[in-house]
């Protein structure tokens, strides 16, 4: 853990719970078996990079750990409180989550600034003025504060992307999902968006990146993990990962996407 | 020269320079432009211009002939009509002598009043939805929608009201009441009502609490005295067999278009819904309701549903149509809704979860909203659609606008003048519908604003 993290993170937080920890996932869609025995544990202010060809499950698993998608056997375990007790532990563990989506997913109908305030106004009820000085703090943090009465679609997909991280910060969550979340994004945006995340990461967020971009694991990344056919086949950190993978299906994935 | 120099440099890059723009050419651009483009594109194209402009000209100059031009304006009856013009001019006094009939039905005319003060109550009830400055506008259009019908009810029906009714046209009252005093205190001060009143009174503008009690007491006194109003007012009764015209066509086509929006969005969220009753309940609804005509409803509504209430209970006719109009344009919304849905990609609701949003917030503030802007002209189509099928109520024995144009021409007076009273009526009717069109195309552009690049 880095040091940063000592100071983003409350002291009480830090006590060696992981904070997420997959035991045994299995998922099925129909009768496609998507994710097999999956065991991962994540510590805090870890920072991990998933990769792997598509349909390997990768997104399947991130979005199984704040429960977009339900998996039929295993559990998921957010800092020790796991899931599926009743929905509204679910509503209050998922609200320590944030996540970005490859498609952005903002709300087109709300302006940059009403898309960050509005859970602060509709989940946590803060005053209107309280919820607008948070959500302005996030849009500078990822540099588009002059964007905040635009409305989505009036920006380019890497400003659309940033808002939608300052949307999944404002709730202050303590971990944060990255579902491909440069995928769509024009060439030239993509180093925008990288950049945000590496200051994202560097203040000692827990961090999960579904991504192909590897110069950002090689940067950022305390574990890189490949999946292939719904199961982790290895992970390591990204110097060891890089230099030296242990299986051929790993080396093969590289050799095709360096 | 310019090759020396560029020579000089050779290890420097060249600076790329974007050319200037030009302005269109004229002939593309302006009217012209424009009419060499969509009109006389070609020779069939500039042919078929000039044959439709022909045929409309025909067309019209008859009908302005017909209806202005070679019409009779006064004349006691339709045989002083025949005999001036004949068939080649319209014969007007009739549907003039029978305009508060077509209008109000056979409501009694001295309380005929009772109709139009409802109707300006209306308008001045949503008024405020359109000024700048109003906060409450929420708050103003669920109570038009809530609370006006009970008030509105009243002034059309009267009668003696029991202690239930005295309640509701006291919430009706209060909150017309309450409408423009709040909008007016907002325009003015930029607070709701109640709070200032709180202020009036004495209270801290920083004591929340306090501010809160205050308004509760001030609509509260409100409330009373609009109890202690309707207790000493009331007027005559007039039964709905005398309602008609233009008026019941309003009024049934009004409870259709505000039943059927919201009732259609539960249906469909039913419909979507993952729990197997709750899907199977407002499937069999919809599906029902969409595979019968709407005639069938109401005779269904209007013949057997007495049969099955107990004895004694008796539901009045307008009541019955107006039950039947609801429901099954209930169901046609349902799935003009669950089309809206449909078109709103996952990762918005997947979005609203992942921010900490339930099933309720995340419907009512994000799927909603834009999924009914998708839908505005096919639910406006639809409301469209549901004014003009209030005709088929004539069929049950209710005289809306269609059947007192028929009427005219029974009237001995008028006897045979079916043609003026029914251009008359078309009018109407393309009034009403062109205005809800407009209405929606004006919302389409001013809710559609930021969201095209």
């Amino acid at each position: 853990m880095s040091g940063a993290a000592a100071t983003l993170a409350p002291a009480a937080t830090r006590t060696g719970v992981p904070a997420i920890e997959l035991i045994g996932l299995n998922k099925w869609f129909g009768h496609f078996h998507v994710l097999k025995d999956i065991d991962l544990q994540v510590a805090e202010g870890e920072k991990v990079v998933v990769c792997g060809p598509s349909g390997s499950g990768k997104s399947t698993m991130i979005r199984c750990v704040n429960q977009l998608e339900q998996q039929q056997e295993g559990r998921v375990v957010i800092h020790g409180r796991a899931f599926g007790e009743s929905a509204q532990k679910d509503e209050e563990i998922r609200r320590d989550i944030g996540m970005v989506f490859q498609q952005f997913n903002l709300f087109p109908h709300m302006t940059v600034l009403e898309n960050c305030t509005f859970a602060l106004t509709w989940v946590k009820h803060l005053p209107k003025a309280e919820a607008e000085a948070i959500a302005m703090s996030l849009l500078e943090r990822v540099h588009i504060p002059e964007q905040a009465k635009k409305y989505p679609l009036q920006l380019s997909g890497g400003q659309q992307q940033r808002v939608a991280i300052a949307r999944a910060l404002c709730m202050r969550p303590r971990i944060m999902l990255f579902d491909e979340p440069t995928s769509a994004l024009d060439p030239e945006m993509i180093n925008e968006v990288l950049e945000v995340m590496v200051e994202l990461a560097e203040s000692g967020m827990t961090m999960m990146v579904v991504t192909h971009e590897m110069g950002f694991a090689r940067k950022v990344a305390d574990r890189v993990i490949f999946m292939d056919q719904g199961e982790i086949v290895e992970g390591a950190p990204p110097e060891v990962f890089f230099a030296n993978p242990r299986y051929d299906r790993t080396r093969l994935f590289l050799s095709q996407i360096l | 020269m310019p090759d020396e120099a560029r020579l000089a440099a050779a290890d420097q890059p060249l600076v790329f320079r974007p050319k200037p723009e030009r302005p269109p050419p004229t002939s593309s651009i302006g009217v012209l432009g424009w009419m060499r483009a969509n009109l006389f594109s070609s020779v069939s194209n500039a042919l078929l211009t000039l044959l439709g402009a022909y045929i409309a000209i025909v067309f019209f100059t008859a009908i302005i002939n017909w209806a202005l031009v070679d019409a009779v304006w006064e004349a006691s009856n339709r045989r002083e009509c025949l005999d001036r013009v004949g068939r080649a001019g319209a014969c007007w006094p009739g549907v003039i002598a029978w305009i508060p009939n077509l209008l109000y039905g056979l409501y009694p005319k001295d309380q005929v009043w009772r109709i139009n003060i409802a109707f300006l109550i209306l308008v001045a009830w949503a008024l405020p939805l359109w000024l700048p400055r109003v906060r409450s506008k929420v708050g103003i259009g669920l109570s038009a929608v809530l609370l006006y019908p009970f008030l509105a009810s009243y002034f059309f029906h009267g009668g003696a009201k029991d202690l239930l009714w005295t309640a509701l046209i006291a919430l009706g009252m209060a909150a017309f009441a309450w409408v423009w005093l709040t909008t007016l205190s907002e325009r003015t001060t930029g607070l709701p009502f109640g709070a200032v009143v709180a202020r009036l009174t004495g209270a801290p503008e920083d004591d929340e609490a306090a501010t809160r009690t205050r308004a509760r007491i001030a609509y509260a006194v409100l409330y009373l005295v609009a109890v202690g109003v309707t207790t000493q007012w009331s007027l005559s009764e007039v039964s709905t067999r005398y309602w008609g015209g233009l008026f019941l066509t309003l009024v049934i086509s009004g409870f259709g278009i505000t039943f059927s929006l919201p009732a259609g969005v539960m249906l469909a969220l039913g419909r979507r819904s993952q729990m197997p009753f709750i899907s199977l309940c407002s499937t069999a609804f919809i599906e029902l309701f969409r595979s019968v005509p709407l005639i069938t409803i109401l005779f269904m509504f209007n013949t057997m549903l007495p049969l099955f209430l107990p004895v004694g209970v008796e539901v009045n006719r307008l009541v019955r149509a107006i039950v039947a109009v609801c429901l099954f344009a209930a169901a046609y919304m349902a799935e003009i809704v669950r089309g809206g849905l449909q078109a709103i990609p996952r990762g918005q609701y997947e979005a609203a979860s992942a921010v900490g949003l339930g099933f309720w917030q995340s419907t009512a503030l994000v799927i909603m909203p834009q999924a009914l802007r998708i839908m505005i002209p096919t639910i406006v189509g639809n409301f469209i659609g549901l004014f003009k099928d209030t005709t088929l109520v004539s069929i049950i024995g209710l005289f809306d606008l269609l059947s007192m144009a028929r009427a005219v021409g029974e009237d001995t007076t008028w006897l045979g003048l079916f043609l003026e009273p029914f251009f008359f009526i078309t009018m109407i009717y393309f009034v009403f519908c062109f205005l809800m069109s407009q209405y929606s195309l004006n919302l389409e552009r001013k809710l559609g604003a930021g969201q095209r690049r």
